[in-house]
């Protein structure tokens, strides 16, 4: 039988037929379909018991309460905590986004130091040998002093540990970085003679007066401005942004004034002038409580009548008067200042200035007013022995210069630090900690900083991730990261209540990582004595645990404590100044009470433009880095590609040869940088306007390598008030590429 | 159908601050990749997205609005929404039990009619494989499903949340879910309080309070404060927005300059 | 190439002779012979057919499912006598009613810290599990796509639904079957049934989309879908 054409034909077919009558193609296509559904490569997240664990973000000194949702032992989201007084489950974008902070790649998982320029793993113990080692030959050669330690808060007892470790150790070179609270604490110091933090009773006023504050960009805690804002509004309040730029807040006000940025603090004062010379001012106040009001008032009234003010400002006469009247008539009037997020000290007068318009209408210590919130003090931890070497280091005077007879009200001034080392033969300090801080990235002058912290001979990093400071790191000694570890949150910035919130771990360490509080303690055992006697705690959760020990149960349960007893608006025993009154004056104001505006560097020749940074939620600018989704959620006016859009003024840019989209060179005395254009009707023709917190040389993909860093563009420009860094931007061109 | 519901929202734009926290909320709720660059919106993926609107005045006249969009959810006529309408694939599906416009990713077969057809750009492709860089996808939200390379996604009202909802209240023996035990990411995430969720044909609920949508037009609102996206085209979205302001609610139904009063959908 | 031409000029006299019946007469035979004709071809074609049925429904599902073996043998029925509340004692809901799904190893420590009995397959759980602290990886003949949301409280609580409904008697077997994965969609054979023709004669049968249809169209829950007119599609899918 020969097989042929036909009976092969003929076979096909049956073969067909049979298939089809077999299950065999049915199957296989739903079979290939449901292959093609489910790509092996596409992650598929495993099911488990669904947990939250209460605990409080420490991303930012907001003092949120958060809520960590868990699949299993994986974190998969945090949410805000419902109930919590400071944020009452609403929650930032940063604090949302947090989980990737806790997988993110940047991640440094075990110690490593600096060997010929490359990193190298080593052992906790041999870290902490090495370093011990280190400390101890330093302080044999009496160079005690030349330790220095830069961190990102002084409050609660990880900072406190360090300050500690410092003082026990012979150094006096305690940093904290900078920002607005610099100033409101020496503000409020001067007048009413307290060592305590400003807090905003937002929700309860009903009219806020911003002179640039991002009340819902960052300014204070988050958390509370947020919800807080919000309130504001639905009790029927008003809010009025003084502002170069149309921010979101200034969007979200109720009126929005343009001002010339830097002339704040001329304002206040203006209106002040309105204010005392239509006699709006609250007598009873300034009758009872206030010393000095004359002599302010005689000031006022001699240097900042409207239509100087108006000139400075930029502001009509009219509008001064009329927001003057507003203020003084309104039944809770509120004053706040500080630009953007806060991330500079700023002017102190202005910071006088602002605070003296609350003092006028007698809003302190009030519900719907500015209090002084005293400063957390459940750390009480024994005297310190001190032996010979570390009172001889603590004599020494401070590298920046704090509290010395030139500034006399700075406690730190760390802008100052790399100024101080760039210009030593021999860099004063020998060995720098830092701690919950990237100055190298968030200092103003980025070149000088970046030189300062190479010519500094051993930095040590307690960083988590690998930022900039840490890049230039010689030993990085890993903290867990906040989803991992106990710590006391002192504080809630710019929260009108004394508040102690507990963070604690929501997951197991990932990493060989440590406590930076183990660390320290450790580190003061190896170097044994007096030392190691200062820290008889056997490690950091019992130090944490014995500290916090009236409040630790209560914490541990509801993640806070607020001060119930707490009570300030008996003003009779609010004010510790000598005169136990509010002062407008006294021989440390008198010499600040006017106002001069801190110039913006260059010379307007060849700088015709102003340059000034803002802030946006969307853009972490602290010292940690914006997480993936962060720079995701960002409006693409603002990063297209990895190149960041300026601001400019429609007119601005005409005059320019600029238009929308178009690339540009923005130049400063400090350095020059490629950027596009974004034509904006919401800033005033003049100024540029840059994002704070792009520009990373640091992290990963998501973030390095996109937009400019402004401090790179910025220096410090410093307020002989106080020896702040006053600098609110710098002047610039911006020409055609 | 006696008792079917119909989720819905009120945004308040006088609240909403712009901030992007429920952008980012609903970004780790559902399990929303992200790539190296995002920056060319129409390529990234945001089931949320904060637009900014102006007044298209000049300095110092300038006003700005932010305008969180999620999904509009659709009803159209009849639950015939516009996206609905056009997929072959019955990957997408109004449920008149909800008022959910749901999104069945394997369904889906990437032929992208219904991004064509929506009128709100809510509906993104997904251009390339998701995926996180390491260690990062232990952060994934086993209750919402991860999307493969060349489907279409959209806002899902977080519809897992109502299905956890539900599952706890069988659990104790109910039927009926309480108002607050089903609410969606952003609007659980809003530091403002911009965002109101619930039921629209419950009288008890504050979304029904605040949009007052009346059934003899449409759910047109009775609010005046209130209007919804391109209203006039007859998509009878169940997203209510509230502004004071006049400019932003004719921004919000894309009134044109030098347009007449416009006749709202009726 | 030629014998194409031939045939084809065969063929064609073949019609010319006999337009109606081309196969018929008597001389079919030296004509089958010369051209493959109707005997072979059928026969060709039988072989075809049965040849294809052969593949399609015997060899087929054998080389669609690979047969992979539990980790640890487990008795259903032993343990079935020890515990209280039936299958709910192991495979329990947790409180926001989310389903535990198969036991974690936490579970079984309650009693299988030691070595309690004879049994080898008990001594391996405990020896490389239990005493190593690693999670069994069972392989889940339920186990459905990942975006198919099922609720097991809607259906066990809510409805009173018997576990044995889709499960079928996994509860009364003396040992774990043959796992038998698909080697294209990588799912357990259970999804679509044991008989490769999709027929089922047990609710149990299979688990595939139409079945979960099948009741909630009878039960008419549900069912107020726009497109489908069924059920809506977020009722189980995520």
């Amino acid at each position: 039988m020969k097989v042929d054409r036909r009976s092969f034909l003929s076979f096909i077919l049956g073969g067909a037929a049979g298939t089809a009558l077999s299950p065999l193609p049915w199957k296989l296509t739903d079979d290939f379909s449901i292959w093609s559904q489910n790509w092996p490569w596409t992650p598929v997240p495993q099911k488990g018991e669904i947990s939250y664990v209460n605990s409080a973000c420490t991303l930012c000194p907001g003092g949120c309460g958060i809520s960590v949702k868990k699949v299993d032992e994986r974190v998969i989201k945090i949410e805000g905590l419902k109930g919590h007084p400071v944020n009452d489950g609403g929650l930032c974008i940063l604090g949302l986004a947090g989980a990737q902070l806790l997988y993110g790649a940047t991640r440094i998982q075990t110690p490593i130091k600096k060997v010929n320029g490359r990193w190298q793993k080593l052992s906790w113990k041999e870290a902490i040998t090495e370093l011990a080692a280190r400390l101890k030959e330093l302080r044999a050669k009496g160079s005690a002093h030349t330790v220095a330690c830069v961190a990102g808060s002084d409050r609660g007892t990880v900072p406190e540990l360090f300050s500690r470790f410092l003082a026990v150790y012979g150094s006096p070179n305690f940093f904290r970085t900078p920002s607005i609270w610099d100033s409101y604490e020496l503000a409020l110091y001067l007048t009413q003679g307290t060592r305590s933090m400003a807090g905003f009773d937002i929700e309860n006023a009903d009219f806020i007066l911003s002179f640039g504050s991002g009340l819902i960009e960052g300014w204070g805690s988050p958390g509370y401005m947020f919800r807080a804002k919000g309130l504001l509004r639905k009790n029927g309040g008003r809010m009025d942004q003084i502002e170069s730029r149309l921010s979101k807040t200034a969007a979200k006000s109720d009126h929005w004034i343009a001002i010339n940025p830097g002339t704040e603090g001329a304002l206040a004062l203006g209106l002040a002038y309105v204010i005392i010379k239509e006699g709006l001012y609250n007598q009873n106040f300034i009758d009872q409580y206030t010393t000095g009001f004359s002599d302010r008032k005689k000031r006022v009234i001699d240097g900042f009548p409207p239509e100087i003010v108006s000139k400075m400002t930029g502001i009509s006469t009219g509008t001064i008067v009329a927001l003057a009247k507003d203020f003084a008539r309104a039944r809770k009037p509120l004053a706040i200042c500080g630009q953007g997020q806060g991330h500079l000290p700023g002017n102190l007068q202005e910071f006088l200035a602002v605070h003296t318009l609350n003092a006028l209408v007698g809003n302190i210590n009030q519900p719907g007013g500015v209090w002084a919130v005293p400063e957390p003090d459940y750390i009480d931890w024994p005297e310190l022995e001190m032996d010979g070497v570390a009172s001889e280091g603590l004599q020494q005077t401070r590298i920046d210069g704090a509290g010395s007879y030139r500034y006399p009200n700075a406690r730190y001034l760390l802008h100052r630090l790399p100024q101080v080392v760039n210009a030593s033969d021999e860099s004063p300090v020998q060995v720098l900690f830092v701690v919950d801080a990237n100055p190298v990235y968030s200092l103003q002058d980025t070149a000088s900083v970046k030189k300062a912290f190479e010519k500094i001979p051993f930095v040590v990093s307690f960083s988590s991730y690998m930022n900039e400071t840490t890049a230039l790191a010689d030993l990085v000694l890993p903290n867990h990261v906040f989803l991992e570890r106990y710590e006391d949150v002192p504080v809630a910035y710019g929260f009108p209540k004394p508040i102690i919130g507990l963070a604690r771990p929501a997951i197991e360490p990932l990493y060989n990582t440590r406590y930076v509080g183990d660390v320290v303690i450790q580190l003061a055992k190896e170097l044994g004595h007096a030392i190691g006697a200062a820290f008889p705690w056997a490690d950091y959760a019992t130090c944490l645990e014995e500290t916090l020990s009236d409040n630790w149960d209560t914490l541990v349960e509801e993640g806070y404590v607020v001060d119930a007893e707490f009570n300030g608006t008996d003003l009779a025993d609010a004010f510790e100044t000598d005169s136990a009154k509010f002062e407008f004056n006294n021989n440390e104001i008198r010499t600040l009470a006017g106002y001069n505006p801190v110039k913006a560097e260059g010379d307007e020749a060849s700088y015709p433009l102003l340059l000034v940074p803002y802030d946006t939620m969307r853009l972490a600018s602290g010292y940690v880095g914006s997480p993936p989704f962060l720079v995701k959620a960002l409006e693409d006016t603002i990063l297209t590609g990895s190149q960041v859009l300026v601001e400019v003024n429609p007119a601005t840019a005409k005059q320019l040869g600029l238009s929308e989209g178009k690339t540009a060179n923005l130049t400063t005395p400090k350095g020059a940088a490629r950027v596009k254009v974004h034509l904006s009707n919401g800033i005033m023709p003049g100024v540029v306007a840059i994002p704070r917190g792009l520009g990373h040389t640091a992290y990963d993909k998501f973030l390095a390598g996109k937009g400019v860093n402004y401090n790179q563009l910025s220096s410090p420009v410093e307020d002989p008030a106080s020896g702040h860094d006053a600098a609110w931007g710098i002047r610039a061109k911006l020409s055609r590429a | 159908m006696e008792n079917a519901k119909k989720f819905g929202m009120v945004i308040d734009l006088d609240k909403c601050t712009g901030c992007g926290a429920c952008m980012v909320a609903c970004m780790a709720e559902n399990n929303i990749p992200f790539r190296a660059d995002n920056t060319d919106k129409m390529l990234s993926i945001s089931w949320m997205h904060v637009y900014k609107l102006n007044n298209r005045k000049l300095f110092p006249d300038y006003e700005e609005c932010y305008l969180p969009r999620p999904c509009q959810h659709c009803e159209g006529h009849g639950g015939h929404s516009p996206c609905v309408s056009v997929c072959p694939a019955t990957a997408t599906d109004y449920d008149m039990d909800t008022g959910i416009v749901s999104q069945i990713y394997p369904r889906c077969f990437g032929c992208r009619y219904c991004m064509a057809a929506c009128p709100y750009h809510v509906r993104q492709f997904n251009w390339w494989d998701p995926l996180w860089p390491d260690g990062m996808e232990k952060m994934l939200n086993p209750s919402v499903s991860v999307r493969m390379r060349g489907v279409v996604e959209k806002c899902s009202f977080c519809i897992q949340r109502y299905q956890q909802a539900k599952d706890r209240a069988y659990m104790e023996g109910r039927r009926e879910i309480a108002e607050d035990e089903y609410q969606t990411a952003c609007t659980q995430a809003c530091p403002a309080g911009a965002i109101v969720f619930g039921d629209l044909n419950n009288p008890e609920h504050a979304v029904h309070q605040l949009a007052q949508p009346d059934p003899a037009r449409h759910g047109h609102s009775k609010n005046p404060r209130a209007f919804r996206l391109l209203e006039r085209l007859g998509t009878n979205t169940k997203i209510y927005y509230l502004s004071s302001r006049e400019w932003v609610r004719k921004a919000g139904d894309n009134y044109l300059e030098g347009e007449f009063k416009s006749k709202a959908h009726s | 190439m030629s014998t194409d031409e031939k045939v084809n000029e065969v063929s064609a006299d073949t019609g010319d002779q006999d337009p109606i019946t081309p196969s018929s007469g008597n001389d079919a035979t030296s004509q089958a012979d010369e051209d493959g004709a109707t005997g072979p071809i059928i026969l060709f074609f039988i072989v075809g057919l049965i040849a294809s049925l052969i593949v399609g429904w015997v060899i087929f599902p054998q080389l669609l499912y690979s047969q992979k073996r539990q980790p640890v043998g487990f008795n259903h029925a032993l343990h079935n006598e020890e515990v209280d509340n039936e299958c709910e004692s192991c495979h329990f809901f947790r409180e926001d009613g989310t389903y535990s799904g198969v036991p974690k190893l936490a579970q079984c420590i309650e009693c299988h810290e030691e070595v309690q009995g004879e049994d080898p397959e008990e001594a391996k759980f405990v020896n490389e599990y239990v005493a190593k602290g690693r999670e069994v990886p069972w392989l889940i003949y339920s186990r459905q796509p990942d975006n198919v949301f099922f609720s097991h409280v809607a259906h066990v609580k809510t409805a009173q639904m018997e576990c044995v409904t889709c499960h079928g008697n996994i509860g009364e077997s003396e040992s774990l079957k043959v796992y038998e994965e698909n080697r294209i969609s990588g799912y357990s054979r259970d999804i679509w049934g044991k008989n490769i023709a999709g027929f089922k004669r047990n609710s149990w049968d299979r688990m595939k989309m139409d079945d979960c249809s099948e009741c909630h169209v009878k039960e008419n829950i549900n069912q107020n879908s726009v497109q489908t007119l069924k059920g809506g599609c977020f009722v189980c899918h995520k």
